[in-house]
């Protein structure tokens, strides 16, 4: 049986672990850029304007925040329990965990976003 | 044995309907939970109600402390030129004031609060580990004396809470101050890991059957991301304190740049610890807000999804955030961009969680409250230490504000508006909950506004200060520079708010002339308030079904049916100490632990630990190394006798239909997550020093140098010390494997090829820069490729001392398939020690041939 | 507080504050960065009291509101609005705003260079100007006016912090590192720096004057920094000083003092303070130092001479005061 792309998503649930999906590759963003800008200073003495690295970087990382807010949208509106949605089932469960986690994707997008801009405005090492 | 599915249970109360039952349950709940008693003997309970309160008082009695060091400052700084204490007197005080109020009452004061709390916000007897939280609270006590009584014999630390080498590292000018702080607070930091690894296991195997993660109160929210942090922010610490002591113990050049060692290495791992940290204590006074706010505003919290994204969101954006503090040490511009960048954004969760509670006190019906004035008042204070924050944030502007007045002004709004007024509000809030009564509303409230004017005339005028040109840390200044004024206002301040501290320390010595009052006199809706004003030992009466986020408020009869036994665990037929252990997402019931007793183990075990500090602190290094050893014993000793005890029975029932086992081993065991969480600090650790490794790389044009003593070491070595790490780890997982499906002999004689290969390793893995002759002395980069070695051959011998304790556990007959939980745990311990050395022997081994 | 009274009271008390202080404060600058930033901040400022007083607001009205004034989505939109969205929109305009003023000012190699070296607890200052050789001093600093001037800041043995509160904002002096602060002065006059990372025992007794000049005032007083010192071998000091083997750490450039452990003392006597811009410089403060230094300055390297008559530290004083 084939089955849509919106079921498969609501198959992948929500956990501890993937809460934590978008603010990871936020962090996992900041220390590239981080990095990237402190070892291309020290070695190279300079980095590029706009680095291809820096900006495939940086859109693959809101991509995937994007991606992991999407499912988690997709999760809070698993249906079967009344509004709310703040009892002690397993769909209420669900449903605030994937509340959280694309209340977090929203945050780490803002927050990748912010970490980009410095790029765009601080040309040199100096 | 699956665990059950709680919407299938049918709650049967009849059992329970017979009053004698219920007394003969109590008096045998009561026996198990007695507390020991006697002048000697009561200091070996472990039980968190009381262990919690000692924390509590020791934090609370540091923090007075320190805050009387602050007056002596100020009373040097009211005039300038003054010279009531001397410049190395005054030093002192701001280092120990510093130091004493981060690390002796701010973190310790959480933890402390948290081991009285938490067992009871999730309806628990104890929390897992009780005799680890003893552990942490007699570390605590021994290293907070040691460092905080430094000052009476004139050799406290100098250096600043900060520490910065080369000042601190050189033995020149420096002395035995910066080894009391370096070695007395590694030690807290150690006690500090420690009760969050307690608190995190807490949070998630002990909470109530059908407590999900999102009926957890806020408080277990804030506590987990909290302890979370802790885990992640004290490790690069600790590797810093280690390389920091081998520069002043055995003068290797981490931080000397003569011989290629940069200051700033220090600064960086500083920090990563320094930035979360104000976060970690900051973060738990919220969470008191989060508890306190629904009550006087009698309703659920307004967006409880949203608090737990802004205490996620912080602890991560929060390690963003520490080169802030480095914006005037030259760096490129554009790391410190990124910098500024994150320290913006931490202020969205930190708005969202204040508009949460903005939002509560709206929507619902405000009861005025001593408490409630504490938590307005901090929020007031906080607000304009979180806008100075974003301020400070803006590079430029903090290179003028940087190291000023500005920046005293900043953080102490920042810590009292987020840390210590709010932690008052919650000692108003609690006390009852702790000792049945309420406190005094009447000076509760004058004491308020006493601290209130004067944090306010302490610290506002300091902003002015700063701006004018008045760095930090100065003994005194001249009078022409027109600072008398200002500072003259903070030092009244000053007085004023100790005078306010006093009124709440009058109010506390009342308390014991005071009536008891009822119970749950706040009518809140959240678990703790079960609490009895006649308090009982056993935690909680019978363990709960939650329902609800506000039990109390909203599930019918609940406190009755607690406290008559209908719920879980009623009872305690056996006369062991339990608690009930649950899974992570839905706390189903999965296990009935048996808690320890009290005993005096966890305080010898904290004295012979603090030994090994202290004895180094001068460079008794013979007793040093006795006191390691007996330390080493003592574990072995305390977890031979108290872990992983084999059961006399497979199961036991809980009530209501309920059996479930009281043995588990592997990833659903508290044990199991408990080493799981201690291997995540202590990678973290490690991550620090290999962060040092590359940071030099990336410092230095030529990195390894070239020269006699620093070619090393080689490939070979490391290579082969590799091989004998992975060959014991897989000796050790086919062991854990084969042990299971009953092939005893086999598992023992890989265990025992195990131990080979890590003590083989041990060897191999120090052979490469020992046959190599790298001179750690000479330059940093024989001293870190020694570290990074002796880190990792130190994890194999600790490998090979758990192996052969797993070994002996299985030839000794504690340990047969059934009851395997030590093999899991080793096991986890040696995946950590695999992923280590691949990373530290890759390191040192093949990366001088690739760079 | 009534509008009229608030709006000619805050003016006021800026000009008290800068006032009160007018040569070490950063409300009072006489460098082009340092103007910039202190725009910068009475922004900040302005932004910061205008949300302290909305949320203030929002707390009031929430205490005051009956229960079920605010719905469940209505508070749910005001943490959306209030906490989420205007905060992050705030931000990012405030990061956009503030993230170009930190690129440092442009600066070419035709500029002035100068040299500075932090130590316990004083200042070793190098003037080196395009295609002539170095000017050593110490203590003190001059400026021309309207000049882009690049600071090269290091350190000798711990850290220390530049900061001339009214030139620009401070940057650390890290041993192993060398750090540039380019800088312009846009007012003549007299003014103050100080040490502002914690360095030791007297941290809070390490200062400098800076002195900034009209350009040609600037250039005559440079080219007079560079000749020796004019000779004084009459003078009882100057024997006492190279018999005390004051020279072996001071270099007085003529004599046969050429130490460099200490401050370079050429033209000591020209300088308007002493012992890194803490005492006038007076005999008798001079004398008081060279007796003991360490009563002046606890944990300055200087030993004390206490073996010294008074009438000898005297003439070492008057010695080094004719240094102009």
């Amino acid at each position: 049986m084939k089955r849509g792309i919106g079921h498969r998503v609501r198959e992948l649930k929500v956990t501890l672990w993937t809460l934590i999906v978008p603010p990871t590759l936020w962090a996992a963003h900041f220390l590239f850029s981080y990095l990237w800008a402190a070892i291309s200073c020290e070695k190279v003495g300079y980095f590029a304007r706009f680095p291809i690295t820096f900006a495939v970087g940086t859109g693959l990382a809101l991509v995937l925040i994007v991606a992991s807010g999407l499912i988690a949208w997709a999760q809070t509106r698993t249906p079967g329990t009344p509004a709310p949605h703040d009892g002690g089932t397993d769909i209420d469960r669900l449903r605030f965990i994937a509340y959280s986690t694309m209340l977090l994707a929203g945050l780490s997008f803002v927050a990748v976003v912010f970490t980009a801009i410095p790029v765009m405005l601080i040309g040199d090492c100096r | 044995m699956t665990a059950p599915p709680l919407d299938d249970v049918a709650l049967d109360h009849t059992a329970q309907n017979d009053p004698a039952v219920r007394t003969a349950q109590e008096d045998r709940l009561r026996a198990v939970w007695k507390p020991p008693a006697g002048l000697f003997l009561r200091w070996s309970d472990v039980n968190n109600n009381r262990v919690g309160i000692w924390y509590t008082l020791t934090a609370f009695v540091f923090m007075l402390f320190a805050g009387v060091l602050a007056l002596v400052m100020r009373a040097q700084l009211a005039v300038p030129d003054n010279d009531l204490v001397s410049a190395n007197t005054f030093n002192q005080l701001f280092t120990l004031h510093g130091s004493m109020m981060m690390f002796l009452f701010a973190v310790p004061m959480f933890e402390a609060v948290s081991i009285i709390l938490l067992p009871q916000l999730l309806g628990a007897r104890d929390l897992p580990f009780p005799r680890l939280s003893a552990f942490g609270y007699w570390s605590f006590l021994i290293g907070g004396v040691f460092v905080g009584g430094s000052i009476f014999f004139n050799v406290a630390p100098d250096g600043g809470w900060f520490m910065y080498p080369p000042l601190t590292t050189r033995t020149d000018l420096s002395g035995l101050g910066a080894d009391i702080w370096m070695l007395g607070l590694s030690f807290i930091e150690v006690s500090s890991v420690a009760a969050a690894v307690e608190l995190i296991v807490g949070v998630l195997k002990c909470r109530p059957p059908g407590m999900r993660l999102n009926l957890m109160p806020l408080y277990a929210w804030y506590i987990l991301v909290v302890a979370v942090m802790i885990l992640f922010a004290f490790p690069p610490l600790i590797a810093g304190d280690v390389l920091f002591e081998m520069e002043r113990l055995l003068d290797w050049p981490f931080f000397d740049a003569a011989r290629g060692g940069d200051p700033l290495l220090w600064q960086h791992l500083f920090w990563i610890f320094g930035h979360p940290e104000v976060y970690i204590i900051f973060l738990p006074s919220i969470a008191l807000f989060a508890m306190l706010i629904p009550t006087f505003s009698q309703r659920h919290l307004l967006g409880y999804p949203w608090i737990v994204l802004a205490a996620v969101g912080t602890a991560f954006l929060s390690f963003g955030l520490w080169v802030h503090h480095m914006f005037a040490t030259g760096l490129p511009k554009i790391s410190l961009a990124f910098f500024s960048a994150a320290s913006e954004a931490v202020a969205i969760p930190t708005g969202v969680q204040i508009f949460c509670f903005i939002a509560t006190l709206w929507a619902g019906r405000v009861i005025w409250s001593t408490p409630l004035l504490y938590a307005t008042g901090s929020l007031a204070i906080f607000v304009i230490g979180g806008l100075t924050g974003v301020m400070v944030a803006v590079a430029p502007f903090d290179w003028q504000a940087h190291d000023t007045y500005f920046i005293v002004a900043h953080l102490h709004y920042v810590l009292l508006g987020g840390t210590l007024l709010p932690l008052f509000g919650g000692l108003y809030y609690y006390w009852p909950l702790v000792t049945g009564k309420k406190l005094s509303d009447r000076l509760g409230r004058i004491a308020f506004w006493v601290m209130f004017a004067g944090a306010n005339l302490a610290f506002f005028p300091m902003h002015f200060s700063g701006l004018m040109g008045m760095p930090r840390r100065v003994f005194t200044y001249p009078a022409e520079l027109g600072l008398g004024g200002l500072n003259m206002a903070s030092t009244i301040g000053a007085f004023l708010f100790a005078a306010g501290v006093a009124l709440v320390c009058v109010d506390l010595c009342l308390s014991p002339t005071r009536k008891k009052g009822k119970r749950n006199p706040w009518n809140a809706g959240t678990l703790e308030w079960l609490a009895h004003p006649e308090d009982e030992d056993w935690g909680i009466r019978s363990v709960p079904l939650i329902e609800s986020r506000y039990p109390i408020w909203d599930q019918p009869g609940f406190v009755e049916k607690v406290d008559e036994g209908r719920f879980f665990l009623p009872d305690a037929e056996e006369g062991r100490r339990e608690t009930i252990v649950t899974t992570v997402l839905d706390a189903r019931p999965l296990q009935v632990v048996r808690l320890g007793t009290p005993s005096f183990k966890p305080m010898f075990t904290a004295i012979a630990l603090g030994g090994v500090f202290i004895l180094t602190t001068y460079h008794l290094y013979w007793a040093a190394l006795g006191c390691g050893v007996t330390t080493l014993a003592m574990i072995l000793w305390w977890l031979w006798t108290g872990t992983a005890e084999i059961p006399e029975k497979a199961g036991k029932s809980i009530g209501h239909g309920l059996t479930i086992p009281l043995y588990i081993s592997g990833p659903s065991s508290s044990g199991w997550w408990a080493m799981f969480i201690t291997m995540m600090a202590d990678a973290t650790a490690f991550s620090g020093l290999v962060f040092g490794y590359y940071f030099f790389w990336t410092i230095h044009p030529e990195f390894p140098p070239a020269g006699p003593g620093m070619d090393g070491p080689g490939a070979f070595w490391p290579m082969a010390a590799l091989a004998l790490v992975l060959a014991g780890w897989a000796a050790t997982l086919v062991a854990r494997i084969i042990h299971a499906r009953g092939q005893v002999s086999a598992a023992r004689g890989l265990l025992a090829f195990g131990i080979l290969a890590s003590l083989a390793s041990l060897a191999a893995g120090l052979a490469g820069p020992w046959l190599t002759d790298l001179r750690p002395t000479l330059h940093v980069y024989p001293a870190i490729v020694w570290t990074l070695a002796i880190w990792t051959t130190a994890h194999s011998g600790i490998g090979a001392i758990m192996q052969a304790y797993a070994l002996a556990r299985s030839l000794a007959g504690r340990m047969p398939p059934a009851y395997d939980a030590d093999l899991h745990n080793i096991t986890v311990y040696q995946h950590f020690l695999a992923l280590t050395a691949i990373v530290a022997y890759a390191t040192i081994g093949l990366f001088p041939a690739a760079a | 507080m009534s509008r009229p009274l608030f709006r000619s009271a805050a003016p006021a008390l800026f000009a008290c504050l800068a006032g009160c202080n007018m040569h070490q404060s950063t409300l009072a600058p006489f460098g082009r960065d340092a103007a910039d930033i202190r725009g910068m901040t009475l922004l900040l400022v302005g932004g910061a009291v205008v949300i302290f007083l909305g949320v203030a607001a929002l707390v009031v009205a929430a205490m005051r509101a009956p229960a079920g004034r605010l719905t469940h989505d209505g508070g749910m939109r005001l943490v959306l609005w209030a906490g989420g969205i205007v905060p992050t929109v705030v931000l990012g305009a405030l990061l956009v705003w503030t993230l170009p003023a930190m690129r440092p000012a442009p600066a070419t190699p035709a500029d002035l260079r100068v040299a500075l070296v932090g130590e316990q607890f004083w200042w070793r200052v190098a003037y080196r100007p395009p295609n002539r050789p170095p000017v050593v001093s110490a203590n003190e600093l001059r400026l021309p006016v309207g000049r882009t001037v690049v600071l090269e800041l290091g350190a000798g043995d711990v850290i220390h912090s530049f900061w001339v509160p009214g030139l620009a904002g401070k940057m650390d002096m890290i041993p192993g590192r060398t750090n540039r602060l380019v800088v312009r002065a846009d007012k003549a006059g007299r003014y103050r720096g100080v040490c502002a990372e914690f360095c030791g025992l007297s941290h809070a007794l390490m200062a400098f004057d800076v002195v900034a000049m009209p350009p040609a005032a600037f250039d005559a007083w440079l080219a007079a920094e560079a000749r020796p010192a004019a000779p004084v071998a009459s003078a009882p000091g100057a024997a006492l000083f190279t018999a005390n083997g004051c020279g072996g750490c001071h270099a007085v450039r003529g004599t046969a003092g050429t130490g460099s452990i200490g401050p370079d003392l050429t033209h000591f006597g020209a300088r308007a303070t002493l012992a890194a811009g803490i005492l006038p410089m007076t005999t008798a403060n001079v004398a008081r130092f060279v007796r003991d230094a360490g009563s002046v300055k606890p944990g300055a390297r200087m030993p004390a001479f206490r073996h010294l008559s008074p009438g000898d530290t005297q003439a070492i004083a008057r010695y080094l005061e004719s240094l102009k």
